[in-house]
């Protein structure tokens, strides 16, 4: 007996029990039914080998991508501060030459005058 | 269940984010000191001028003054005449003073152009206004 055969065979009795449904009980299945077809999704081929339900494929790639989004930028913060923690000598070598070697001598960078029309300029 | 779990990714993530962020100070103060005898010639040459102070001087600066040294070959020639001249007062700064030229320096960086050259006219002009020019000393009071 194939799927198709036994759902006929089940029908009227399940016909029967449901004229013997309450209203409440029938809004309630009603409701039920309407959620699980909301849910229910196309089953999806893993692989060209397992068939899954879409809903626990989406599901789950709902999940990674959640969990992905929380721990990117976490991650990247952490690449940063290795990236500065292996590069900062090298940087201080630029940044330093580049200070001693421009027009303003360094103690201009510590004028509190200068600092202030900086501090204005970029405000501006 | 999904919120404990976010909350406990978000801990460890901060878990092993504090101690990077303790041990890039801490890196600082435990860098090795170099003596002056072991620096390359060619460094020795270019750091002359701290050649006095270098063995006091904490690693951590050691290693950058060398790393700043080591741009000198590929300056110009009024870039070289400026590091040399610059080169011992920037090392007897304090760290603090260091830093706070270093921020100001790159917010300047940060200025179009035109403002940078605005800026750097103006702090000129204070400083000759305050400053006799190098090789005029002040005229010697009258008799």
């Amino acid at each position: 007996m194939n799927e198709k055969e036994f759902g006929q065979k089940l029908r009227p009795w399940l016909q029967r029990s449901a004229d013997q449904v309450g209203e409440l009980q029938a809004t309630r299945l009603r409701a039920s039914r309407l959620k699980a077809m909301e849910n229910w999704r196309e089953p999806v081929s893993l692989l060209g080998l397992v068939q899954v339900s879409g809903g626990t494929v989406q599901a789950l790639r709902y999940t990674y991508l959640q969990r992905a989004l929380l721990v990117l930028p976490v991650a990247a913060l952490l690449a940063a501060l290795a990236l500065q923690s292996v590069t900062s000598d090298g940087d201080f070598g630029d940044l330093d030459a580049a200070l001693l070697t421009q027009e303003l001598p360094p103690d201009a960078y510590l004028d509190q005058d200068f600092r202030s029309w900086l501090h204005k300029s970029t405000r501006g | 269940m999904a919120a404990q779990v976010h909350a406990r990714l978000i801990a460890a993530a901060f878990a092993l984010l504090l101690p990077l962020l303790a041990g890039a100070q801490g890196r600082d103060l435990k860098t090795p000191q170099t003596p002056w005898s072991n620096l390359p010639v060619e460094e020795q040459r270019i750091l002359a001028p701290l050649s006095g102070e270098w063995d006091r001087m904490p690693g951590y600066q050691q290693k950058r003054l060398q790393s700043t040294a080591r741009k000198y070959p590929g300056m110009q020639p009024i870039q070289r005449e400026r590091f040399e001249e610059r080169i011992t007062d920037w090392a007897t700064m304090s760290p603090n003073q260091r830093k706070e030229a270093r921020e100001t320096f790159q917010g300047l960086q940060k200025l179009p152009p035109d403002k940078q050259h605005e800026l750097r006219e103006r702090w000129l002009k204070k400083r000759e206004a305050t400053q006799p020019p190098p090789g005029n000393p002040p005229a010697a009071p009258p008799r």
